[in-house]
């Protein structure tokens, strides 16, 4: 799904994001990324979605070779994305319905398949009851079931989660999770970049940790590193 | 379809969220569009009035008042007897009075009705036009020298004063049409600029699930286009009342009889009204397409 081939960063102020980066994430895999901040995992997610290019190297994903996405290709490219975000990023004017929905329109899905669609993707996160709601008057667990339901309306083949459980309850990271997890067994890769070690133990999936600009740790091995 | 309906509903819904600044626009939009509007028509004017005054390629002679209508018609004929004269015709001051009263209609005619017979303050003239318009100066000179003349209306005068005053009509409005157009466009730009910050987090959505540029730019510059068309619609109406009241009264106070806006009216109002939405989309385009290329590019903000 995702490749990186000596991918390597450096800003125009001479920061060097990412150092000669080599990483291969599956169809249908569960990546957890972790780092400390400043560590390259922005970059790392800035790249995968275009936001930025790679100074050196090349990026894979699905089946298209970024080098050669060009500039007005990038939306086509992101509809096979869902990206969830840490502050959820939901519309505050807008109903959880409206919300969701919006993605849809923004790809020119018809009023028909909106309808038909949007209540199945709620009823997905649990949300039913609370299509007719604003934000505000949700909790920040819900919010974020808000924000992956958003993710998710337009059936994309990868997730790119940045912190999504950063701004809830810690008791309610889990039940997120759960719900990345439940998607992931559904066939959507995910990749979600958290601080919370507690919840990369408790899930077990793979994880790749970024350092200084370099994956210094994959998978098993992290664990060890951090008992 | 379904995408047009909702970025239009979008663009509308962004002027009234950003009603202050669309007001600002809007008023600006209206004097420029006011003045382009006035100076166009002033032009038009002075164009019609000279044509009046070229075309008939005459003067008007008229006879020291009080002079018999027998010694005006001798005057007539010493006219005749010059070079260079074409036509000459009298114009008794009756005849005169007549007119006058035609031109202003049946209303204000009442007051001019006790000034006919002997109480009629018009002098007897002639209307002669001329063969050879390079000669003219010299013919209405050879005319003044004539005894019983009293004036000459000439109107190359006229005609001259009427080209400087369009002249400076059309420079003036065009450098006042041009810097407003400008502040216009700056200000309806900014304006949607300002609509575009409030919807920061919508575009930067609209761009994390794959919205193409064009879907970010569409409900601005629909925005862009009813403010235009508003201003545009707004003014069109104003300047065709506005000239309707100050030609009804310049045509009560003098003889001067302006163009009648009836059959330009809907040629005004398209007018404006492309003018405005042009002036609008263009608005948009430039304050949408420096926003995604300098600020939302591609921008996802991880």
């Amino acid at each position: 799904m995702i490749e990186f081939q000596n991918v390597s960063k450096v800003y125009s102020n001479g920061t060097k994001a990412l150092k000669n980066v080599n990483l291969h994430v599956d169809d249908g895999e569960f990546v957890f990324i972790v780092g400390s901040s400043g560590a390259g995992k922005s970059t790392f997610l800035k790249l995968i979605t275009c936001e930025e290019r790679p100074s050196q190297g090349e990026i894979v994903v699905g089946d298209q070779k970024l080098s050669q996405v060009k500039r007005g290709e990038v939306p086509y490219l992101r509809r096979m994305m869902g990206m969830v975000f840490q502050d959820f990023r939901l519309i505050q004017k807008m109903t959880v319905y409206e919300n969701v929905a919006f993605a849809m329109h923004v790809v020119g899905a018809s009023s028909r398949e909106i309808r038909r669609r949007v209540p199945y993707i709620l009823g997905l996160v649990n949300l039913q009851g609370k299509a007719d709601c604003h934000p505000r008057e949700l909790s920040g667990g819900e919010q974020q079931r808000v924000g992956l339901a958003r993710a998710l309306i337009n059936s994309p083949r990868l997730i790119i989660a940045d912190e999504p459980t950063g701004n809830i309850d810690p008791a309610l990271s889990f039940e997120i999770v759960d719900l990345f997890s439940e998607i992931n067994k559904r066939g959507t890769t995910i990749l979600m970049v958290t601080h919370e070690h507690s919840l990369v133990k408790h899930f077990g999936h793979r994880v790749v940790e970024i350092h200084n600009g370099s994956v210094v740790a994959d998978s098993c091995n992290w664990e060890a590193r951090h008992e | 379809m379904n995408n047009i309906r909702y970025l239009f509903r979008e663009g509308v819904r962004n002027i009234w969220s950003n009603r202050t600044m669309s007001l600002a626009s809007i008023g600006v939009l209206v004097s420029c569009l006011l003045l382009t509007g006035a100076a166009v028509l002033f032009s038009m004017n002075i164009s019609a009035a000279m044509a009046t005054v070229e075309g008939t390629n005459s003067v008007r002679v008229y006879m020291d008042k009080g002079l018999p209508v027998l010694s005006s018609l001798k005057v007539g004929e010493q006219i005749k007897k010059l070079d260079n004269i074409k036509s000459c015709q009298f114009i008794s001051k009756d005849d005169a009075l007549q007119k006058v009263m035609g031109m202003i209609g049946q209303k204000d005619s009442t007051l001019l009705k006790d000034m006919t017979g002997k109480d009629n303050p018009l002098p007897d003239a002639f209307q002669v036009s001329f063969q050879d318009l390079s000669k003219y100066k010299n013919t209405v000179a050879q005319i003044k020298q004539i005894q019983g003349v009293s004036s000459v209306n000439d109107y190359s005068d006229v005609a001259a004063k009427l080209t400087n005053l369009d002249h400076l009509v059309t420079t003036v409005g065009f450098w006042i049409i041009l810097l407003l157009s400008l502040v216009s466009l700056f200000i309806i730009s900014n304006t949607i600029r300002v609509t575009m910050f409030s919807h920061r987090l919508e575009i930067n959505i609209m761009k994390s699930v794959g919205a193409t540029n064009w879907f970010v730019r569409v409900p601005f510059i629909v925005e862009g286009v009813f403010i235009g068309l508003l201003s545009g619609l707004l003014s069109s109406m104003i300047l065709c009342l506005l000239y309707d009241k100050l030609t009804g009264t310049l045509t009560s106070i003098t003889l001067f009889s302006p163009l009648d806006i009836g059959p330009l009216q809907w040629r005004i109002t398209l007018l404006f009204l492309v003018a405005g939405a042009l002036f609008g989309a263009i608005g948009g385009v430039i304050s949408i397409g420096k926003y995604l290329k300098k600020e939302g590019g591609e921008i996802v903000e991880w």
